[in-house]
């Protein structure tokens, strides 16, 4: 029985490595291939590189301007985030511990529109945005981003706040607290993990679109990092050394926010903040 | 918690501070709600209100003139749209691969073999990525003489042109969507998991039952209203978010054959500029979503009060 045991183990163990390797090898891949000349890339995709070279990374810097669509997107994604899910936040706040018919209302909409396809937002907006001379203007970008993410925060934060005992709350109120010295004082610490799990998701959301950028945000000084990496490879197509430092430095960003936080994101999405 | 979860709210308003705070309560909440309020109407529910509106006119971005259904009547005459149709129903080939991909990750890090949470952690890092990248990154794996031509090359196959054609060109996009969507799967799945009593698996285990066994009579029963949940999640997702995927891989190549409903809204109102007639199209597509959704509250009313307590 036991070597039977050890043995599923093992397999576990294995099966497990090779899904990781799914997951692992492909930044791998980017990394390595982007060190690598074009001929050897065609010789030798997979192992080593023979002769390192940054010679693709100062390639990508000529040919597409990669520093200022971080910078372009860091200025969209940033405000857009905290007021996502401030606003988030309080909403759900409301909706949970502060019962009013309009709360209701309001996340009856934002459930129906939770999953809407942006083209139906963005198609009208674009033409209004354009119309009042605000195309490639961040201010417009941040807005409808903020208000993309807002039900799908409100909700994940709905059912993270219902886990808080209400006679807590009910305990401040008595004591005399306002409504927003209880969001402030008891809400907000004891609702933390969800807050930045949904803080965290947004930011994964909006760095990611494409959509939404490539619409609103395509002059050259607004242009955001996912639209840049699209055009990048539709020019390099035969490049694979450029494309993939373009790849690798466009992921590095979300993986180092998934890296630093990881313990709280991971904790916050298996307490059901997903769902 | 439960109890909590099961009170009214009116009971909860007037167990709650007495008349003291009676106009603040008024207040706060408004202003509370005001910010979502006023960003999701006027940014969200208007705009699909101009939508639905610019749907029945013949919209160019700035002249618009009333036309009734016409837009409608040109999307039912137009072959394009079935095939584009059809394709979304092809990519729903995705949803099970996802799911199973998805249970089989969460089943094996339940095991808790060695380095297990750093497994979970590595299974997650598809989901940080953009699915611009994820895309790029797949149709470079998959070019003429690339990484997965070089492969097939020892088994003396190769210069498989994957992108140029239909099923092939669908396998890659299933393939990166299926990668890129496991690992969310995956958390729902073991979150569900965590609420399975252990108690139940040592009585398994004192009964001998095997590893297969405990998996179809324990865990698939316990965890089957994330299984459900998921299936509709990506379901809507096939519909939704398969823009950039499309945008990147194939361009909606070769011909139409996977130009997804989004990618061809986009296609006819950013590049050929009929806003009336893609606003028709969008609002197509609305209705599915709206549909899935609603099926989803409906078959799973009960979904958030299992997780509350």
């Amino acid at each position: 029985m036991i070597t039977r045991a050890k043995l599923t183990r093992a397999t576990v163990f294995a099966v497990l490595c090779l899904i990781g390797v799914t997951t692992v090898y492909p930044l791998v891949f980017m990394a390595f291939n982007s060190m690598r000349t074009t001929q050897e890339f065609e010789f030798n995709p997979f192992g080593l590189p023979t002769h390192l070279t940054t010679s693709s990374y100062s390639a990508l810097f000529s040919t597409v301007p990669f520093f200022s669509s971080i910078l372009h997107s860091l200025i969209v994604v940033v405000p857009a985030v905290v007021l996502a899910t401030f606003a988030s936040s309080l909403a759900a706040f409301v909706f949970t511990k502060v019962p009013v018919k309009m709360g209701n209302v309001l996340f009856w909409t934002m459930l129906m529109i939770m999953f809407m396809p942006g083209i139906v937002v963005l198609l009208p907006l674009y033409v209004e945005v354009a119309r009042s001379g605000l195309a490639n203007n961040f201010a417009p970008a941040i807005l409808i981003y903020t208000a993309i993410n807002i039900p799908y925060g409100t909700y994940l934060l709905r059912s993270n706040f219902r886990s808080i005992p209400d006679s807590v709350v009910e305990a401040a109120r008595v004591d005399g607290a306002s409504w927003l010295k209880v969001y402030w004082r008891v809400i907000m610490p004891m609702g933390k993990p969800g807050i930045i799990t949904v803080g965290i998701l947004t930011f994964l959301n909006i760095w990611n679109d494409l959509f939404i950028s490539l619409v609103l945000l395509h002059a050259p000084n607004t242009e955001m990092v996912t639209p840049t990496l699209a055009e990048l490879s539709g020019k390099y197509t035969s490049n694979v050394p450029v494309l993939m430092a373009g790849l690798l430095l466009g992921a590095l960003p979300t993986l180092l926010l998934y890296a630093v936080s990881a313990r709280v994101f991971i904790r916050g999405m298996l307490s059901g903040a997903v769902r | 918690m439960s109890s909590g979860d099961a009170r009214a709210p009116e009971e909860m308003i007037s167990s709650g501070a007495p008349g003291q705070t009676r106009k603040k309560r008024k207040v706060f909440p408004y202003a509370a709600m005001a910010p979502a309020a006023i960003l999701v109407l006027g940014l969200m529910v208007v705009p699909i209100g101009a939508t639905i509106w610019h749907s029945f006119t013949n919209w160019d971005g700035v002249n618009s003139q009333f036309i009734g259904i016409k837009n409608f009547q040109l999307i039912f005459h137009n072959p394009i749209i079935y095939q584009v149709l059809w394709n979304s129903v092809i990519f729903l080939i995705s949803v099970p691969l996802i799911l199973a991909a998805s249970l089989v990750a969460a089943v094996l890090v339940y095991e808790k073999v060695l380095g297990w949470k750093v497994f979970r952690f590595l299974f997650f890092i598809p989901m940080v990525l953009s699915p611009v990248i994820i895309g790029v990154l797949f149709s470079t794996f998959f070019l003429p003489g690339g990484a997965v031509d070089q492969l097939l090359r020892v088994f003396g196959l190769g210069n498989y042109s994957w992108l140029g054609n239909p099923w092939s060109a669908r396998f890659v996009v299933i393939l990166a969507l299926v990668w890129a969507s496991f690992g969310f799967g995956m958390v729902v799945i073991l979150s569900a998991m965590s609420t399975v009593d252990p108690a139940l698996y040592d009585a398994a285990n004192i009964d001998g039952a095997s590893w297969w066994r405990r998996l179809r009579s324990i865990t698939i029963p316990m965890i089957s209203g994330s299984l459900q949940f998921l299936s509709v999640i990506n379901v809507i997702y096939t519909f939704t978010s398969l823009f950039a995927f499309v945008f990147v891989i194939t361009s909606g190549g070769p011909g139409f054959s996977t130009t997804t409903v989004d990618y061809y809204t986009y296609i006819t109102t950013f590049e050929n500029g009929q806003f009336g007639y893609g606003a028709a199209l969008a609002l197509l597509l609305f209705l599915i979503v709206l549909t899935l959704t609603i099926a989803q509250v409906k078959l799973f009313p009960n979904r958030e009060v299992q997780q509350g307590s």
